[in-house]
Protein backbone atom coordinates (compact mmCIF):
# COMPACT_ATOMS: atom_id res chain seq x y z
CA UNK A 1 0.00 0.00 0.00
CA UNK A 2 1.29 3.44 -0.94
CA UNK A 3 0.74 6.02 1.81
CA UNK A 4 0.42 9.76 1.34
CA UNK A 5 0.54 12.09 4.35
CA UNK A 6 -2.50 14.34 3.96
CA UNK A 7 -1.97 17.56 5.95
CA UNK A 8 -5.64 17.44 7.03
CA UNK A 9 -6.38 13.73 7.43
CA UNK A 10 -3.04 12.13 8.26
CA UNK A 11 -1.46 9.21 6.42
CA UNK A 12 -3.88 7.68 3.92
CA UNK A 13 -3.88 5.00 1.26
CA UNK A 14 -2.93 6.57 -2.08
CA UNK A 15 -6.08 5.07 -3.64
CA UNK A 16 -8.05 7.75 -1.74
CA UNK A 17 -6.36 10.43 -3.87
CA UNK A 18 -6.44 11.46 -7.50
CA UNK A 19 -3.08 12.27 -9.02
CA UNK A 20 -3.02 15.71 -10.59
CA UNK A 21 0.42 15.56 -12.18
CA UNK A 22 3.36 17.89 -11.75
CA UNK A 23 2.37 21.10 -10.05
CA UNK A 24 2.76 24.16 -12.22
CA UNK A 25 1.21 27.51 -12.79
CA UNK A 26 -1.60 27.46 -15.34
CA UNK A 27 -1.07 29.96 -18.18
CA UNK A 28 -3.39 32.95 -18.31
CA UNK A 29 -6.29 31.84 -20.56
CA UNK A 30 -6.65 35.37 -21.92
CA UNK A 31 -3.12 35.73 -23.20
CA UNK A 32 -1.51 32.26 -23.49
CA UNK A 33 -0.45 31.09 -26.96
CA UNK A 34 -1.30 27.57 -28.22
CA UNK A 35 2.38 26.73 -27.77
CA UNK A 36 2.25 27.73 -24.10
CA UNK A 37 -0.87 25.63 -23.58
CA UNK A 38 0.76 22.60 -25.21
CA UNK A 39 3.80 22.96 -22.97
CA UNK A 40 1.61 23.30 -19.90
CA UNK A 41 -0.60 20.31 -20.76
CA UNK A 42 1.80 17.82 -22.30
CA UNK A 43 5.43 18.69 -21.50
CA UNK A 44 6.55 17.41 -18.11
CA UNK A 45 9.91 17.05 -16.43
CA UNK A 46 9.25 13.46 -15.30
CA UNK A 47 12.27 13.39 -12.98
CA UNK A 48 13.70 10.25 -11.43
CA UNK A 49 13.93 12.12 -8.15
CA UNK A 50 12.12 14.88 -6.32
CA UNK A 51 8.92 16.06 -7.95
CA UNK A 52 6.39 18.65 -6.84
CA UNK A 53 2.93 17.28 -7.58
CA UNK A 54 -0.75 18.02 -7.16
CA UNK A 55 -2.95 15.43 -5.49
CA UNK A 56 -6.68 15.65 -4.76
CA UNK A 57 -7.97 13.90 -1.64
CA UNK A 58 -11.38 12.94 -3.00
CA UNK A 59 -12.15 10.27 -0.39
CA UNK A 60 -11.10 12.45 2.54
CA UNK A 61 -10.89 16.20 3.06
CA UNK A 62 -11.65 16.94 -0.62
CA UNK A 63 -8.79 19.42 -0.77
CA UNK A 64 -6.11 19.91 -3.44
CA UNK A 65 -2.65 19.25 -2.05
CA UNK A 66 0.87 20.13 -3.16
CA UNK A 67 3.17 17.23 -2.40
CA UNK A 68 6.95 16.92 -2.77
CA UNK A 69 7.51 13.27 -3.56
CA UNK A 70 10.57 11.29 -4.63
CA UNK A 71 9.51 9.30 -7.66
CA UNK A 72 12.08 6.56 -7.07
CA UNK A 73 11.79 5.95 -3.31
CA UNK A 74 8.27 7.36 -2.84
CA UNK A 75 9.57 9.35 0.14
CA UNK A 76 7.39 12.41 0.78
CA UNK A 77 9.21 15.35 2.33
CA UNK A 78 6.46 17.99 2.24
CA UNK A 79 2.68 18.13 1.82
CA UNK A 80 0.51 21.20 2.12
CA UNK A 81 -2.96 22.41 1.19
CA UNK A 82 -2.53 24.13 -2.18
CA UNK A 83 -4.97 26.93 -1.39
CA UNK A 84 -4.31 27.62 2.29
CA UNK A 85 -0.76 26.36 2.75
CA UNK A 86 -1.87 24.27 5.74
CA UNK A 87 0.77 21.72 6.65
CA UNK A 88 -1.23 19.88 9.28
CA UNK A 89 0.40 21.28 12.40
CA UNK A 90 -2.04 22.63 14.93
CA UNK A 91 -5.20 21.19 13.39
CA UNK A 92 -7.63 20.20 16.10
CA UNK B 1 -54.65 12.34 0.99
CA UNK B 2 -52.09 11.08 3.48
CA UNK B 3 -48.71 12.76 3.64
CA UNK B 4 -45.86 11.06 1.76
CA UNK B 5 -43.79 8.48 3.61
CA UNK B 6 -40.00 8.81 3.35
CA UNK B 7 -38.02 5.64 2.87
CA UNK B 8 -34.38 4.78 3.43
CA UNK B 9 -32.40 3.08 0.63
CA UNK B 10 -31.85 0.23 3.11
CA UNK B 11 -34.92 -2.07 3.22
CA UNK B 12 -36.30 -2.46 6.78
CA UNK B 13 -37.31 -5.64 8.56
CA UNK B 14 -40.76 -5.28 10.11
CA UNK B 15 -41.58 -1.65 9.37
CA UNK B 16 -43.44 1.03 11.23
CA UNK B 17 -43.96 4.74 10.71
CA UNK B 18 -42.29 7.47 12.71
CA UNK B 19 -42.15 11.20 11.98
CA UNK B 20 -42.96 10.65 8.32
CA UNK B 21 -40.36 7.90 7.88
CA UNK B 22 -40.63 4.19 7.41
CA UNK B 23 -38.39 2.74 10.14
CA UNK B 24 -37.35 -0.72 11.22
CA UNK B 25 -39.74 -1.57 14.07
CA UNK B 26 -37.51 -4.04 15.90
CA UNK B 27 -36.39 -3.13 19.40
CA UNK B 28 -32.69 -2.32 19.07
CA UNK B 29 -30.57 -4.86 20.86
CA UNK B 30 -27.88 -7.49 20.54
CA UNK B 31 -24.14 -7.57 21.16
CA UNK B 32 -23.14 -6.48 17.63
CA UNK B 33 -25.65 -4.67 15.48
CA UNK B 34 -26.14 -2.53 12.42
CA UNK B 35 -29.08 -0.14 12.50
CA UNK B 36 -30.44 2.10 9.77
CA UNK B 37 -30.32 5.68 11.08
CA UNK B 38 -31.17 7.33 7.77
CA UNK B 39 -34.32 9.01 9.23
CA UNK B 40 -32.16 11.27 11.43
CA UNK B 41 -32.13 14.89 10.25
CA UNK B 42 -28.87 15.71 8.45
CA UNK B 43 -27.84 19.31 7.97
CA UNK B 44 -24.62 20.18 6.18
CA UNK B 45 -22.71 23.38 6.93
CA UNK B 46 -19.91 25.04 5.00
CA UNK B 47 -17.97 27.94 6.50
CA UNK B 48 -14.38 29.12 6.88
CA UNK B 49 -12.24 26.48 8.55
CA UNK B 50 -11.21 28.36 11.66
CA UNK B 51 -13.38 31.42 12.20
CA UNK B 52 -16.45 32.64 14.03
CA UNK B 53 -18.66 29.89 12.56
CA UNK B 54 -16.44 27.23 14.04
CA UNK B 55 -16.74 28.97 17.40
CA UNK B 56 -20.52 29.17 17.00
CA UNK B 57 -20.76 25.45 16.19
CA UNK B 58 -18.42 24.67 19.06
CA UNK B 59 -16.36 21.99 17.35
CA UNK B 60 -13.60 21.79 14.76
CA UNK B 61 -12.50 19.37 12.07
CA UNK B 62 -12.21 15.72 13.16
CA UNK B 63 -14.17 16.15 16.43
CA UNK B 64 -17.81 15.84 17.51
CA UNK B 65 -19.95 17.47 20.15
CA UNK B 66 -23.44 16.97 21.56
CA UNK B 67 -25.27 20.25 21.81
CA UNK B 68 -28.62 22.00 21.53
CA UNK B 69 -28.48 24.52 18.71
CA UNK B 70 -32.11 25.50 19.18
CA UNK B 71 -33.95 22.48 17.79
CA UNK B 72 -33.34 19.75 20.37
CA UNK B 73 -30.22 17.75 21.12
CA UNK B 74 -28.01 17.23 18.09
CA UNK B 75 -24.64 15.73 17.28
CA UNK B 76 -22.35 18.27 15.60
CA UNK B 77 -19.60 16.63 13.56
CA UNK B 78 -16.51 18.39 12.17
CA UNK B 79 -16.64 16.33 8.99
CA UNK B 80 -14.10 18.19 6.87
CA UNK B 81 -11.96 21.34 6.79
CA UNK B 82 -14.66 24.01 6.78
CA UNK B 83 -17.41 21.38 6.73
CA UNK B 84 -19.79 20.28 9.45
CA UNK B 85 -22.57 17.71 9.65
CA UNK B 86 -25.35 18.26 12.19
CA UNK B 87 -27.48 15.23 13.06
CA UNK B 88 -30.82 15.60 14.83
CA UNK B 89 -34.00 13.70 15.61
CA UNK B 90 -36.22 12.55 12.72
CA UNK B 91 -38.61 15.20 11.46
CA UNK B 92 -36.57 18.13 12.77
CA UNK B 93 -34.53 18.89 9.63
CA UNK B 94 -36.37 22.07 8.68
CA UNK B 95 -36.24 23.55 12.17
CA UNK B 96 -32.63 22.45 12.60
CA UNK B 97 -31.54 24.02 9.32
CA UNK B 98 -33.23 27.28 10.29
CA UNK B 99 -31.69 27.19 13.78
CA UNK B 100 -28.17 26.62 12.45
CA UNK B 101 -28.60 29.32 9.83
CA UNK B 102 -29.77 31.77 12.48
CA UNK B 103 -26.85 30.86 14.74
CA UNK B 104 -24.35 31.50 11.94
CA UNK B 105 -26.02 34.67 10.64
CA UNK B 106 -24.26 36.80 13.25
CA UNK B 107 -20.77 35.64 12.31
CA UNK B 108 -20.53 37.82 9.22
CA UNK B 109 -18.85 34.90 7.43
CA UNK B 110 -19.91 33.42 4.13
CA UNK B 111 -21.67 30.20 5.08
CA UNK B 112 -24.07 27.72 3.55
CA UNK B 113 -26.50 25.51 5.45
CA UNK B 114 -28.18 22.68 3.55
CA UNK B 115 -30.70 20.02 4.51
CA UNK B 116 -29.26 16.76 3.13
CA UNK B 117 -31.61 14.44 5.02
CA UNK B 118 -33.10 12.81 1.95
CA UNK B 119 -29.86 12.76 -0.03
CA UNK B 120 -27.78 10.68 2.35
CA UNK B 121 -27.81 7.34 4.09
CA UNK B 122 -26.73 6.78 7.69
CA UNK B 123 -26.12 3.57 9.62
CA UNK B 124 -24.81 2.79 13.09
CA UNK B 125 -22.40 -0.07 13.74
CA UNK B 126 -22.66 -0.84 17.43
CA UNK B 127 -20.99 -3.32 19.75
CA UNK B 128 -17.65 -4.16 21.34
CA UNK B 129 -16.55 -5.95 18.16
CA UNK B 130 -17.47 -3.01 15.90
CA UNK B 131 -13.84 -1.97 15.32
CA UNK B 132 -12.93 -5.49 14.17
CA UNK B 133 -15.76 -5.41 11.62
CA UNK B 134 -14.91 -1.91 10.43
CA UNK B 135 -11.21 -2.76 10.17
CA UNK B 136 -12.12 -5.31 7.51
CA UNK B 137 -13.39 -2.63 5.13
CA UNK B 138 -11.54 0.51 6.23
CA UNK B 139 -7.81 1.27 6.45
CA UNK B 140 -7.93 3.73 9.36
CA UNK B 141 -6.38 2.91 12.75
CA UNK B 142 -9.38 2.49 15.07
CA UNK B 143 -7.37 2.31 18.31
CA UNK B 144 -8.36 4.66 21.14
CA UNK B 145 -5.07 6.51 20.83
CA UNK B 146 -5.76 7.46 17.20
CA UNK B 147 -9.55 7.69 16.92
CA UNK B 148 -11.04 8.03 20.42
CA UNK B 149 -14.72 8.50 21.19
CA UNK B 150 -15.84 11.80 19.70
CA UNK B 151 -13.56 11.66 16.67
CA UNK B 152 -14.64 11.86 13.04
CA UNK B 153 -12.95 11.25 9.73
CA UNK B 154 -13.83 10.76 6.09
CA UNK B 155 -12.34 7.83 4.29
CA UNK B 156 -13.06 4.94 1.96
CA UNK B 157 -15.21 2.25 3.60
CA UNK B 158 -15.66 -0.80 1.37
CA UNK B 159 -14.79 1.53 -1.51
CA UNK B 160 -17.45 4.12 -0.60
CA UNK B 161 -16.50 7.62 0.54
CA UNK B 162 -17.94 7.68 4.05
CA UNK B 163 -17.99 10.02 7.03
CA UNK B 164 -17.12 7.83 9.99
CA UNK B 165 -18.10 9.19 13.41
CA UNK B 166 -17.12 7.42 16.59
CA UNK B 167 -20.03 7.94 18.95
CA UNK B 168 -19.84 5.44 21.80
CA UNK B 169 -23.12 4.89 23.64
CA UNK B 170 -23.82 4.43 27.31
CA UNK B 171 -20.56 5.86 28.65
CA UNK B 172 -20.09 8.23 31.54
CA UNK B 173 -18.88 11.08 29.32
CA UNK B 174 -20.45 12.34 26.16
CA UNK B 175 -18.72 12.65 22.81
CA UNK B 176 -16.16 15.37 22.65
CA UNK B 177 -14.55 14.41 25.91
CA UNK B 178 -10.82 13.99 25.72
CA UNK B 179 -10.83 10.71 27.61
CA UNK B 180 -10.72 7.76 25.27
CA UNK B 181 -12.03 5.13 27.64
CA UNK B 182 -15.32 6.35 29.10
CA UNK B 183 -16.88 2.96 29.71
CA UNK B 184 -19.28 3.24 26.77
CA UNK B 185 -19.93 0.64 24.09
CA UNK B 186 -18.09 1.16 20.80
CA UNK B 187 -20.34 2.70 18.22
CA UNK B 188 -19.74 4.19 14.80
CA UNK B 189 -22.07 6.27 12.65
CA UNK B 190 -21.38 5.86 8.95
CA UNK B 191 -22.72 8.51 6.60
CA UNK B 192 -22.60 8.30 2.80
CA UNK B 193 -24.47 9.25 -0.38
CA UNK B 194 -27.97 7.80 -0.41
CA UNK B 195 -27.31 5.85 -3.61
CA UNK B 196 -24.45 3.97 -1.90
CA UNK B 197 -26.34 3.33 1.35
CA UNK B 198 -27.72 -0.09 0.60
CA UNK B 199 -24.40 -1.30 -0.76
CA UNK B 200 -22.57 0.03 2.32
CA UNK B 201 -25.01 -1.71 4.68
CA UNK B 202 -24.68 -4.97 2.75
CA UNK B 203 -20.88 -4.70 2.68
CA UNK B 204 -20.78 -4.16 6.45
CA UNK B 205 -23.14 -7.09 7.11
CA UNK B 206 -20.91 -9.20 4.91
CA UNK B 207 -17.75 -8.08 6.72
CA UNK B 208 -19.40 -8.78 10.08
CA UNK B 209 -20.91 -12.15 9.24
CA UNK B 210 -18.28 -14.16 11.13
CA UNK B 211 -18.50 -11.81 14.12
CA UNK B 212 -22.28 -12.30 14.35
CA UNK B 213 -23.27 -8.84 13.10
CA UNK B 214 -27.06 -8.53 12.73
CA UNK B 215 -29.49 -5.86 11.60
CA UNK B 216 -31.58 -4.30 14.36
CA UNK B 217 -34.18 -1.54 14.75
CA UNK B 218 -33.75 2.23 14.58
CA UNK B 219 -31.86 3.65 17.59
CA UNK B 220 -31.65 7.38 17.08
CA UNK B 221 -29.01 9.55 18.73
CA UNK B 222 -29.69 8.45 22.32
ZN1 LIG C 1 -7.22 14.76 3.32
Amino acid sequence: MMLLPCPWCGPRNATEFRFGGEAGRRPDPASASPEEWRRYLYFHTNPAGWSTETWYHGAGCRRFLTVERHTVTHEVRAARDTATGTTGEGIS
Amino acid sequence: MSSPLARSPIPPGPATERDGWEVDARVPGGPLTLSDETPLAKVHVRAPFDGASRAALGVGFRRTRRADLGAGEVLVVGSGPGEWLVLGAPGTAGALRAAVEQRLAGTGEFTSVLDLTHGRALVRLHGAAAPAVLAGVCAIDLADAVTPDGSAFRTSVAGVVTDVVRDDLGGTQRSGAAASDNGGVRSYLLHCERSSGRYLADALLDAGRLSGLAMTGFRGLA
